[in-house]
């Protein structure tokens, strides 16, 4: 993963998930998602989107913080996801994502589920 | 419900100085890190005894206040944190200009491409006071310490 800035600040890891029925896209983001690195996490969306996966799941149970640079990322995945036919799922947000996501009404766009194997399920 | 004020100039009248702030106020220039921003507003609102949820969200909107200047200026901004028995204060000033004295009073679209942060910043602050002018802005965000309830 490239970053510009603050390299450690948040770091992220995608991974095929094939077992289970379906396979699906995971992506775990750990640490803070802020404007400083909202570039960055644009670009490994992007590259998840452009496999055209069926199922993006990103788990945030490490996500300290997200504001709302970082989460216009997301929702931009989620447009792309959406014209492609395939649908993103947000797991396991820390109390702060989770108020971030309700303030914004984005839990209302992407569906929120309190662990991954409920999103892949779901 | 949040209580906020905007005092906007007309032009070409400077902008009215807010009240000054309590003589131990603690001052931090941040440039592109606002992970340091964050943290400082954090230990500063648990040093005051602000509730971990409000604590939450006033790291929320500081640190919204403070991208903004990464994103609309090249130049660095102070926050300034200080508190007494009633209220945590922190404030950014930066060099932009805001220039919409409606900004961050209308809900943006969830799917909104931009417009998100002072919105957050009016919904979980007490109170917001903010000036700006051609010479730059100053936002001003209020917590109470003790409040019956978080947003």
């Amino acid at each position: 993963m490239l970053y510009n800035t603050h390299v450690d600040l948040l770091t992220t890891s995608v991974a095929t998930v094939e077992s289970g029925s379906e396979p699906y896209t995971l992506v775990e983001l750990v640490g803070e998602a802020d404007v400083t690195n909202s570039d960055a996490l644009r670009e490994v969306l992007d590259a998840c989107v452009a496999q055209q996966p069926r199922t993006l799941i990103l788990d945030l149970s490490g996500l300290r913080f997200m504001d709302s640079s970082a989460l216009h990322v997301i929702l931009r995945a989620n447009r792309a996801m959406d014209r492609q036919g395939g649908v993103v799922a947000l797991a396991s947000p820390r109390d702060p994502v989770a108020k971030m996501l309700r303030l914004t009404a984005a839990d209302q766009l992407i569906p929120v589920y309190q662990s991954v194997s409920e999103a892949s399920a779901g | 419900m949040a209580r906020s004020s905007v005092h906007l100039p007309e032009p070409p009248r400077r902008s009215q100085p807010l009240p000054s702030p309590t003589n131990d106020a603690m001052y931090h220039t941040y440039r592109s890190d606002l992970s340091q921003v964050r943290a400082l507003v954090l230990q500063q609102a648990r040093e005051a005894g602000l509730a971990e949820s409000r604590s939450n969200d006033l790291v929320l909107a500081v640190s919204e206040v403070a991208a903004n200047t990464l994103r609309h200026t090249r130049s660095s901004g102070t926050l300034g944190i200080w508190h007494d028995d009633d209220e945590i204060v922190c404030e950014i000033r930066d060099s932009g200009t805001i220039a919409d004295p409606e900004a961050g009073r209308r809900k943006p679209a969830p799917d909104a491409s931009g417009g998100h942060g002072l919105w957050i910043v009016r919904q979980v602050c007490d109170l917001v006071e903010l000036t700006s002018d051609a010479n730059g802005t100053t936002v001003r965000m209020h917590m109470a310490l003790r409040s019956p309830s978080p947003r």
